[in-house]
């Protein structure tokens, strides 16, 4: 047979649970209210009903040493005696106990502590002495609880000393009292159980302890619990009921369990808390990186996107700039086709005109060599003079040429200067005076002395000779030529050279005036021509600042009117 | 009046030849021909020079112009030029401004053509434009010569032999010791341009050169001069007369 877990705590710990409503704290509430100067009797009141011992104790001991009151002291002396007893040390607890003067208004309450310790400390039949002190007091309704403990303890007193009859009287007398307090009502059933087991009287004790076992079941104390369930478990497997003692003992091992586990849940839970921060703190990491990871990526997209529009305004604003370019290129090319037109075109004219001369060179060389064989020598005179004449005319066509390119390159250097017209035509005349007596044509020069005009000497040259060309060209067998002046009141000093040729109607004069207007091929010609003169005279007069203007009637002759700036002496 | 020296720089012996005919022909003394520029210096510093005729091109080279950038380097040294080019390149033309006034002519050229350069060149070195093209003027003025044109060409005379000069409207009889000539030249032109150290004006028709003077007569207000040629002197510039003998 197994022994029994007996169980049974002294109730006079349970008694004092609730100190604050009770009537002692009461009490002393109101002896302290009474005494609010004795500021360590307050101190130790205040800590004694806070359940703190250790302080209640050294205040007191400071308490002590200063009252006389005799009640304070009791109180003092009393609250001593019960932080001693709570602290386990019963010799202390007890001398205190014995210094509490008899007339003390819960002197009751003394005699029941030191029961209390006599059972603790096993002394059952002193114990005994002071409980049954304790009954004959206590008859009042108030004490009810208190009594209940008292019974209960008594009972115990008198199991321990084995006098079985007398602790059951009394225990089932504190189970009847206790029936308001669950607690110590299952503790009371389990010590009224083993009583009865212990006595071998099992029919009449496991009533008890099934009573306690469910009652227990309803409590959330483990330690009750566990007791319970093991009294069970001892019972079952006494009675050889094994299958249901297992069952027990494992709710007992649960309970056991729970109860150790209590600290170790802690632990666990601890643990857990931790595992669970730190999981979160690894989800705060990873949510951090994965914002790291999201902020680099915008950033990214920011600056790839920004490089992508400054990479499109780049693109918009070169191909801006490329379109702008390929308009100036387009206008540069149609002025370049243009100009490379002109260019052909006035490269077919000119070597049709040299060549045209050069053959008529050639022929009338031939003519020479044949008068010279048949020694025609009358004829060889005119010949050479009608070579004379068409290489002249040629030259000047190649001169003119060279003026042209010169003057199309810029490279032409240009000196405005005063001039003096006289002086110019004097030299121009020079050349083509045997010119015009060879066509029997007569060349006038009706320029006065010291006509001063700003031009460049060589250009001016280059105009009058092409204009006296065309004059020339134009005049009929006979005629004259006459170059004159016209001062007039502007700024101009007029150049005309007139002849009494075949003149020209208003659209070929329109189409001499009109500005760039290049080559003309002119109708009535036989001779060399290429309208490269005329064009070359307007740019050489633009070029000098003049002016150029062509008064003609058809069949009746042309004056070409060429304005020059005049040189001012004094400025 | 003696004729004009000239030097040609000239590396065509054709268009060299044809040059000195045109001048000899108009009454011009071609002193030298150079065909180079080293040829040119020396003849330039050996002769006596009035105007140079210089060929841009020598031997493909733009000698010419650095000939002329030479001796514009010299002080005093530097006469008239007519530079002569076929061709009016820009490039070349502006460092030839470069030098001086200077005169060009474009290649081929006629008669007319080279002695109305050779006129520009004198006018524009002179700094007095528009004179030989003129009517009223035939006449410039230098420190040391008056360059006159007569008919078609230059001539010149020294300062220093001109005994007098007797101004009659609009022209000057130059007297030297041995010829008389009319020039055409106002008064104001000449008081302008003639050296005051050598030469004073003693009455409203006279100017006398200093040095010329032999003799002074007071009396009759008369000057004899060398040469046996006489002026006056009119009271208005007696001051200056007796001013002058003082000094002496």
């Amino acid at each position: 047979m197994f022994f029994l877990f007996v169980f049974n705590l002294p109730f006079f710990v349970l008694s004092q649970s609730e100190p604050k409503t009770d009537d002692f704290s009461m009490a002393l509430k109101r002896i302290n209210e009474k005494h609010e100067r004795e500021k360590d009797f307050n101190k130790s009141q205040y800590f004694f009903l806070k359940r703190n011992w250790d302080s209640t104790l050294v205040c007191s001991s400071r308490a002590l040493g200063k009252m006389k009151d005799s009640e304070l002291l009791d109180y003092s002396h009393y609250m001593r005696g019960y932080s001693f007893m709570m602290k386990k040390l019963f010799n202390e607890a007890k001398k205190e106990y014995g210094l509490v003067s008899q007339d003390f208004r819960f002197y009751y309450k003394i005699t029941r502590n030191l029961g209390g310790i006599a059972l603790e400390q096993n002394k059952y039949e002193e114990a005994i002495s002071y409980f049954d002190k304790l009954e004959k007091l206590s008859n009042d309704d108030g004490h009810d609880l208190l009594r209940s403990t008292v019974i209960h303890d008594l009972g115990l007193c008198y199991f321990h000393l084995s006098q079985f009859d007398k602790a059951e009287k009394y225990l089932l007398k504190s189970v009847r009292l206790q029936e308001k307090d669950t607690l110590l009502l299952i503790s009371s059933y389990m010590d009224v159980a083993n009583l009865y087991y212990e006595q071998y009287k099992d029919d009449e004790a496991i009533p008890y302890f099934e009573k306690a076992y469910s009652l227990a079941k309803k409590t959330k104390d483990f330690e009750l619990k566990r007791n319970a369930t093991l009294n069970m478990a001892v019972v079952e497997e006494n009675r050889k009921n094994l299958s249901k003692s297992l069952a027990y003992r494992k709710e007992y091992e649960t309970w056991k369990d729970s109860l150790n586990d209590q600290n170790k849940v802690w632990e666990i839970a601890e643990i857990e808390k931790k595992n669970a921060v730190e999981q979160k703190q690894r989800e705060i990491g990873l949510l951090e990186s994965e914002k790291q990871i999201k902020i680099t990526e915008r950033n990214g997209f920011i600056v790839s996107s920004i490089l992508l529009l400054l990479l499109l305004g780049m693109g918009t604003y070169f191909y801006g700039q490329k379109n702008k370019i390929n308009k100036v290129i387009l206008v540069q090319k149609e002025a370049l086709n243009q100009l490379n037109l002109t260019k052909d075109k006035l490269f077919s004219i000119v070597s049709h005109d040299l060549r045209a001369s050069v053959n008529a060179f050639r022929s009338s060389n031939k003519k020479l060599l044949d008068g010279i064989a048949n020694r025609n020598y009358e004829a060889l005179d005119s010949i050479v003079h009608k070579n004379v004449s068409i290489a002249t005319s040629t030259y000047n066509l190649l001169e003119n040429l060279l003026h042209w390119a010169t003057m199309q390159t810029e490279q032409l250097y240009f000196n405005i200067e005063s001039i003096d017209l006289f002086s110019a035509m004097q030299q121009i005349e020079y050349n083509y005076k045997p010119l015009f007596e060879n066509k029997n044509l007569y060349l006038e020069n009706k320029i006065p002395k010291a006509v001063f005009v700003l031009v460049d000497l060589d250009s001016l040259k280059i105009i009058v000779r092409n204009l006296l060309d065309n004059a020339m060209k134009f005049s009929k067998e006979g005629g004259t030529v006459s170059v004159y002046v016209h001062d007039s009141n502007d700024n101009f000093q007029y150049l005309i050279i007139e002849d009494g040729g075949i003149g020209m109607n208003k659209e070929t004069k329109e189409n001499l005036l009109k500005e760039g207007k290049v080559l003309n091929k002119k109708k009535n010609q036989k001779g060399i021509g290429t309208g490269l003169g005329i064009q070359l005279c307007k740019s050489m007069i633009g070029k000098n600042k003049g002016t150029f203007n062509i008064e003609s009637v058809e069949g009746e002759g042309t004056k070409v009117i060429v304005g020059f700036q005049k040189f001012m002496k004094n400025g | 009046m003696d004729k004009i020296n000239i030097l040609v720089i000239e590396d065509t012996p054709e268009e060299a030849m044809a040059l000195q005919e045109i001048l000899v022909e108009n009454n011009y003394n071609v002193v030298g021909m150079a065909n180079s520029h080293q040829e040119a210096l020396t003849l330039f510093y050996q002769l006596k020079i009035d105007i140079v005729i210089i060929d841009v091109f020598l031997d493909g080279n733009p000698d010419g112009i650095t000939f002329a950038e030479t001796i514009s380097i010299v002080p005093n040294a530097l006469k008239p030029f007519v530079f002569l080019t076929s061709s009016k390149d820009r490039q070349i033309f502006e460092r030839a401004k470069l030098t001086k006034p200077f005169s060009f002519l474009l290649k081929p050229f006629n008669e007319l053509e080279l002695l109305y350069a050779l006129e520009i060149a004198v006018e524009k070195f002179y700094e007095q434009t528009n004179v030989f093209s003129s009517e009223d003027q035939d006449t410039i003025i230098s420190n040391d010569y008056l360059f006159i044109k007569k008919k078609n060409a230059l001539n010149k005379v020294h300062l220093r032999d001109i005994v007098y000069i007797e101004v009659e409207n609009r022209y000057c009889n130059i007297v030297t010791e041995k010829e008389r000539f009319v020039i055409q030249i106002s008064l104001g032109k000449i008081s302008e341009f003639l050296d005051t150290k050598n030469f004073m004006q003693t009455h409203r028709k006279y100017i006398v050169n200093i040095n010329a003077i032999e003799q002074i007569v007071l009396n009759d207000n008369l000057l004899l001069l060398k040469g046996n040629h006489k002026a006056t002197f009119s009271g208005k510039y007696k001051d200056i007369v007796k001013g002058f003998n003082i000094l002496k």
